[in-house]
């Protein structure tokens, strides 16, 4: 993050180029979902609770968000709650502008309708204005994650580093949930699938999310300690990440309205299609963030 | 707990038992969403819907008498663009009826809408139905 801690340091310069970047990340991120009917649907009949809910989490997810992606100098829980409120801030803002630049906001709509689908947006918008700020940023985050792990005791410091890498797989499914969880093809696809296909997806989710982190030797992919058998990584990786990415999918189809009134089978249907991408979202998570 | 270096990270051979734990319990949940979505490839194997509706309640409103109604599915063949056709008939005699188009009924699901008639439907006869239906 390039805002300096005390006035002596202040770098206008350093700091519009930190806005400018969250802004760019917010684009970067939240741009399908603005040009998504389906989310100007869902900010005007979307269940006021399930949106307060959703408005709500997302201010600790930012704030650890912070916290672990570190912007350069986010050192302190205070530090990460000040990048969270900008990021959220630079959210609702950038959604807004593009939101009334596009005409889906027009004056004579309610303001009801219109803080409904300013606020929808600005959840994948300020996670993308925290990305974008830390990813396009051009710092190191690998020197910051190696400092964490130099202070602490042994067991306290593997607890959290892997609550960590857990946590990163939650923010990359979501991410990937959140750009098709709207949208009307996702129950479709879980209405044309029979439960054989449903069982072909999950096989296949679990293989390309294992696959993308320990086979393919992407940059930031990962190996085993030498003598550890490949189902390790699996066991203690693999399917915990499947799950969390299920259970984001769960929850976003709950936020969405997609779950209502749906038998058990048919829901899980549709959290086994939005898992795949959401699989693909945490694996790429753990690879780049 | 995962080192990193030179862009490759390295898990670490002896994990904490936390890690195990995690893992243990989420084989089981997937296991467990596979067996189930498993039985209903085997047992449930319908192959077009069974529709049937019911009204769950009739408010009066400015415009006239809202009708709400459930559409039930039954088999676990899913129903798209279904027509619902609701009739106010007071002796065999039709006197007014109201259409409308659900989306979907999802398999073993029930989906909601409303008619709205200019009669009041107390004392009459009032049926809710499913005309026809796509496959989705």
């Amino acid at each position: 993050m390039d805002i300096a801690t005390t006035r002596e340091d202040f770098n206008t310069r350093k700091f519009f180029a930190g806005i400018a970047r969250g802004i760019a990340g917010a684009l970067l991120f939240a741009l399908p979902m603005l040009m998504t009917m389906e989310m100007w649907q869902l900010g005007v009949y979307i269940d006021r609770t399930r949106l307060l809910l959703l408005l709500l989490a997302n201010i600790p997810l930012l704030i650890i968000l912070a916290d672990r992606v570190g912007f350069e100098e986010t050192s302190t829980w205070r530090q990460a709650v000040r990048d969270a409120s900008i990021a959220y801030a630079l959210g609702i803002i950038s959604c807004a502008l593009i939101l009334v630049a596009m005409g889906v906001i027009k004056h004579d709509q309610s303001a009801h309708e219109i803080i409904g689908m300013i606020a929808l947006q600005a959840v994948p918008a300020s996670i993308g204005a925290m990305l974008g700020r830390s990813q396009l940023g051009g710092q190191s985050v690998e020197e910051g994650v190696e400092e964490e792990g130099d202070d602490g005791d042994p067991v306290h410091e593997g607890e959290t580093s892997y609550a960590g890498e857990l946590f990163l797989m939650a923010v990359g499914a979501l991410f990937l949930n959140l750009n098709v969880a709207p949208t009307e093809e996702m129950i479709l696809l879980s209405y044309k699938m029979t439960p054989w296909h449903a069982l072909v997806i999950i096989a296949a989710s679990l293989a390309v999310m294992h696959g993308f982190v320990y086979a393919l030797s992407f940059r930031g992919s990962h190996d085993l300690a030498e003598g550890t058998p490949s189902w390790h990584a699996f066991v203690r990786f693999t399917l915990p990440g499947y799950l969390i990415a299920g259970l984001i999918s769960a929850y976003c189809l709950w936020t969405f309205h997609r779950t209502d009134d749906i038998g058990s089978t048919q829901t899980l249907m549709t959290i086994v299609i939005l898992s795949f991408p959401g699989a693909i979202g945490a694996a790429a998570a753990r690879l780049i963030l | 707990m995962t080192k990193i270096s030179n862009d490759k990270n390295i898990e670490p051979g002896a994990p904490h038992w936390i890690e195990w734990i995690t893992g243990a319990v989420s084989g089981i949940i997937v296991l467990v969403v596979i067996v189930w979505i498993g039985k209903d490839g085997v047992m449930d194997r319908d192959t077009s819907p069974n529709l049937h509706g019911n009204v769950v309640r009739t408010e009066e409103r400015s415009d006239g008498f809202q009708v709400l109604f459930e559409i039930h599915n039954d088999s676990s063949a899913t129903a798209s663009q279904v027509k619902i056709r609701g009739e106010l008939r007071e002796r065999a005699l039709v006197l007014e009826s109201s259409e409308t188009v659900l989306d979907f009924v999802p398999g073993h699901s029930k989906v909601g809408g409303g008619l709205i008639f200019q009669q009041n439907p107390a004392g009459k006869d009032l049926k809710v139905r499913a005309t026809a239906f796509d496959e989705p």
